[in-house]
């Protein structure tokens, strides 16, 4: 388990981190979403003990970051936002020496470097210096050094940005392989999709600030009144309106063209009652549209942005 | 699942990813190489020419000298893979890995004294053999000794880049340091001839030490021992301590500065 304590980190008295309290569970994957400059990677970083919190506590199964960064550190594989290795180096050699370094036995090494390089396509490329390949090959790479270490901890942040459709669910299928062999990840994304598809839980960051913590599904239901149920009709009938807003968890219902939008909660559970409703009124119900709210939505309405 | 890995195995591990780096720039190797030939046998060749009427062997002395200072000057560059590593955010992959600092900044010094040593082996074994000294056991001393020095001169200059924190400034600074620690020494002109006020500076020298230690085995006529092995192993535990128990214990991820 990762257990945040009032964590605040500041630069030159820029408080990037602002007392986040948060625990992530032993073998979850948390997705830590944010827009940019959020405050994600430094507070993944203070976890990593590369930085220093200014105030608070970060403990890892257990030890503090802060006193125990050594027995921290062994706990950890971090996959960074942007490609961190010797670039005059081959993929083959970035990943034998992470693997080295992080106490990965050579036989069970040399097979994982050849599971993962086979995975993700790179076998032929594995030689070649890693400063002549693409952006999405340099990223594979990143990646596949935690994939090699499979460390109690895995850390990804951003792990498929650059990458093309294929290499995308490639990686979530080893991210979730990683996690039922025991790890606990923690994935920092801003991609709505993959924080949706891949996180049990997600801690939603803004200005340095852990805004929301929760599961998605019961994050996504605690917008309230932000279901759109939109019913085209065989015909307009006005008195529909006010019929349909008789009901308790309906915010607003109109019609437009020969379409009643009704503004609501719990929009999945009420559609029976109202296509009811509409054919005791004596319309036909032609085609109807459930819009509930997304991760998205939870994800502007927790850091006040808007979609321009 | 991975596990520590023990004190020597990051030791090693440390300086095996500067050889891997090493060996994929051989250029510079290269052009180190045919830089200290130059100055071997066209610098100090013309110059020997000119010291003979004072009875002085100037070729002999300058080769040991240029061995020596070749080596500082390739520690050095320690301090500057830093500062090139925390521009690329290198660093903060380095720091998040399984061992303390202390043993990043000893692993790194010795990283940069191996490379080094590397750089001047080929070059000992022809100024072994240029000089008339053929004893492989005698090459290996002075080799032990140089490599000594070249440990001390990387935990200077890692000591120097954590002291700075600032690449501009440290490219200065190193300038002015190798320029010091080579030219206020005894590496390539005897202390006898240097002006007066620097003679007793650069007798503390651990390059004039190294030099010296290593005119010893090498050449007839010349003595050292342990004012000039003091003086190395001061000069190596002193800076290997500033640098790794007290200010880069002190160092955190992100910009140095």
């Amino acid at each position: 388990m990762i257990v945040f304590k009032s964590v605040s980190k500041s630069f030159k008295g820029f408080l990037a981190v602002k007392d986040v309290t948060c625990e992530i569970h032993d073998q979850e994957i948390f997705g830590l979403l944010g827009p940019n400059g959020a405050g994600k990677t430094t507070l993944i970083m203070t976890m990593a003990t590369v930085y220093r919190p200014t105030k608070g506590e970060v403990i890892v199964e257990g030890h503090s970051a802060s006193a125990e960064p050594g027995t921290v550190k062994s706990l950890i594989g971090i996959s960074f936002q942007d490609p961190k290795y010797d670039r005059i180096l081959s993929a083959r050699e970035i990943l034998e020496w992470h693997g080295k370094v992080t106490g990965v036995e050579k036989p069970v090494r040399d097979k994982r470097i050849d599971e993962v390089l086979g995975k993700f396509g790179l076998t032929a490329e594995a030689r070649k210096r890693t400063w002549t390949l693409s952006g999405g090959t340099k990223k594979k790479i990143e990646n596949a050094k935690v994939f090699v270490q499979r460390p109690k901890i895995a850390v990804f942040d951003e792990p498929t940005a650059y990458l093309d459709v294929p290499s995308r669910l490639m990686v979530w299928d080893m991210i979730d392989e990683l996690r039922d062999e025991g790890s606990t990840v923690l994935l920092a994304t801003n991609m709505m999709d993959e924080a949706d598809r891949m996180s049990d839980r997600v801690g939603i960051m803004n200005k340095g600030e852990m805004a929301q913590v929760g599961e998605p599904a019961g994050l996504k239901g605690s917008l309230k009144g932000r279901d759109v149920i939109e019913m085209t009709l065989d015909l307009v009938i006005p008195e529909l309106t006010s019929e349909v807003s008789k009901v308790e968890e309906v915010k607003e219902a109109r019609f437009e063209g020969d379409t009643l939008k009704i503004v609501l909660s719990n929009g999945r559970g009420l559609l029976p009652y109202l296509i009811n409703v509409v054919s005791a009124k004596g319309g036909k119900v032609q085609s109807v549209n459930l819009k509930e709210p997304s991760l998205e939505d939870v994800f502007l309405y927790y850091t006040g942005m808007k979609l321009s | 699942m991975s596990g520590k890995p023990s004190t020597l195995s990051v030791i090693w591990v440390l300086v095996e990813r500067d050889l891997r780096t090493l060996v994929k720039s051989p250029f510079i190797l290269i052009n180190r190489t045919i830089f200290f030939l130059i100055q071997l046998f066209v610098f100090a060749a013309l110059v020997s020419k000119l010291a003979t009427a004072l009875g002085f062997n100037y070729f002999d002395f300058y080769s040991v000298g240029a061995v020596v200072s070749t080596i500082t000057s390739i520690a050095f560059i320690i301090g500057e893979d830093l500062f090139e590593e925390e521009e690329l955010g290198l660093l903060d992959y380095l720091l998040s890995l399984p061992f303390g600092h202390s043993l990043f900044v000893i692993g790194r010094a010795l990283g940069g004294a191996v490379r080094g040593l590397i750089y001047v082996t080929p070059m000992m074994i022809l100024v072994a053999y240029v000089d008339g000294y053929f004893s492989p056991v005698g090459v290996a001393g002075s080799l032990a000794i140089i490599f000594v020095l070249a440990t001390g001169i990387s935990g200077l200059s890692i000591t120097l880049a954590m002291m700075i924190r600032n690449a501009n400034r440290f490219d200065i600074v190193i300038a002015l340091a190798e320029l010091a620690t080579v030219r206020v020494s005894a590496a390539i002109y005897p202390l006898v001839y240097m002006p007066k006020v620097l003679q007793p500076i650069a007798s503390y020298s651990p390059v004039t030490s190294a030099s010296d230690l290593v005119r010893a085995i090498v050449l007839p006529g010349y003595t050292a021992g342990a004012y000039e092995t003091v003086v190395l192993l001061l000069f190596v535990g002193i800076f290997f301590g500033l640098g790794s128990a007290f200010l880069f214990r002190k160092i955190e991820g992100g910009r140095f500065e």
